[in-house]
């Protein structure tokens, strides 16, 4: 897998891991802005809340494949390493908060009222890892 | 009657936001990266320090030799 990783990255896993992490970022930004909209926070004119929505919803899928595919890379390639106990910790969470908002989506629908907090949890717990990863390579170079 | 765009149009539009996200994230994270691909670069500078390896040896042998020579003489 660590092979197939480097392969595929050509050999720059830490900067396409890097890259990943910054447009799921930037998405999740941008997520927080579709939601406002879809929940009437905020009310543009050229915007409904139904197409917000779906939006949100569609950006958030894709934003979930590139946060495993994330996952995937980090996990395979670098491990787990000791001096990056608040990466792993945000990260797995990030995982799991995630796939428990999938989980009340697509099939417990009745504890819906919780998305507003699970979404604002996904958004912090990605800052984080972000913080954390490639916050800290912008900052080392 | 309100002049909104449709649904469909909206979507489509919001999704094209995204899209232009990611472009921009691209570009300024590349931008960050600078040109050349980091494996490149460690490699021509695994080249390079291979390269001042060899000479240091090359003149370590000369420096051997003439040394060697110099006893031979004396």
């Amino acid at each position: 897998m660590e092979d197939l990783v480097e392969r595929l990255a050509r050999g720059n896993v830490t900067e396409v891991k890097v890259m990943l992490a910054s447009i799921a970022l930037a998405l999740a930004v941008y997520q927080l802005v579709l939601i406002a909209v879809c929940y009437g926070k905020v009310r543009p004119p050229f915007l409904a809340s139904r197409p917000a929505g779906l939006a949100h919803r569609t950006s958030g899928d894709a934003i979930a494949v590139i946060m495993v595919v994330v996952a995937v890379i980090c996990l395979s390639y670098f491990g787990f390493e000791d001096d990056a106990t608040v990466h792993v910790v945000a990260a797995t969470a990030l995982l799991v908060v995630l796939a428990v908002k999938v989980a009340v989506l697509r099939v417990f629908h009745g504890a819906s009222r919780l998305l507003p907090l699970l979404g604002s949890s996904v958004f912090v717990l990605l800052a984080i890892t972000w913080v954390t990863s490639a916050g800290m390579y912008f900052a080392d170079n | 009657m309100s002049d909104r765009p449709s649904h469909a149009r909206q979507m489509v539009g919001s999704l094209l936001v995204a899209v232009a996200i990611v472009v921009v994230t691209i570009v300024v994270v590349t931008a960050k990266f600078g040109p050349t691909s980091a494996a490149e670069r460690e490699a021509a500078e695994e080249r390079q320090e291979e390269r001042l390896k060899l000479q240091e040896d090359i003149e370590k042998a000369r420096q051997d030799r003439l040394e060697e020579e110099r006893r031979g003489r004396d």
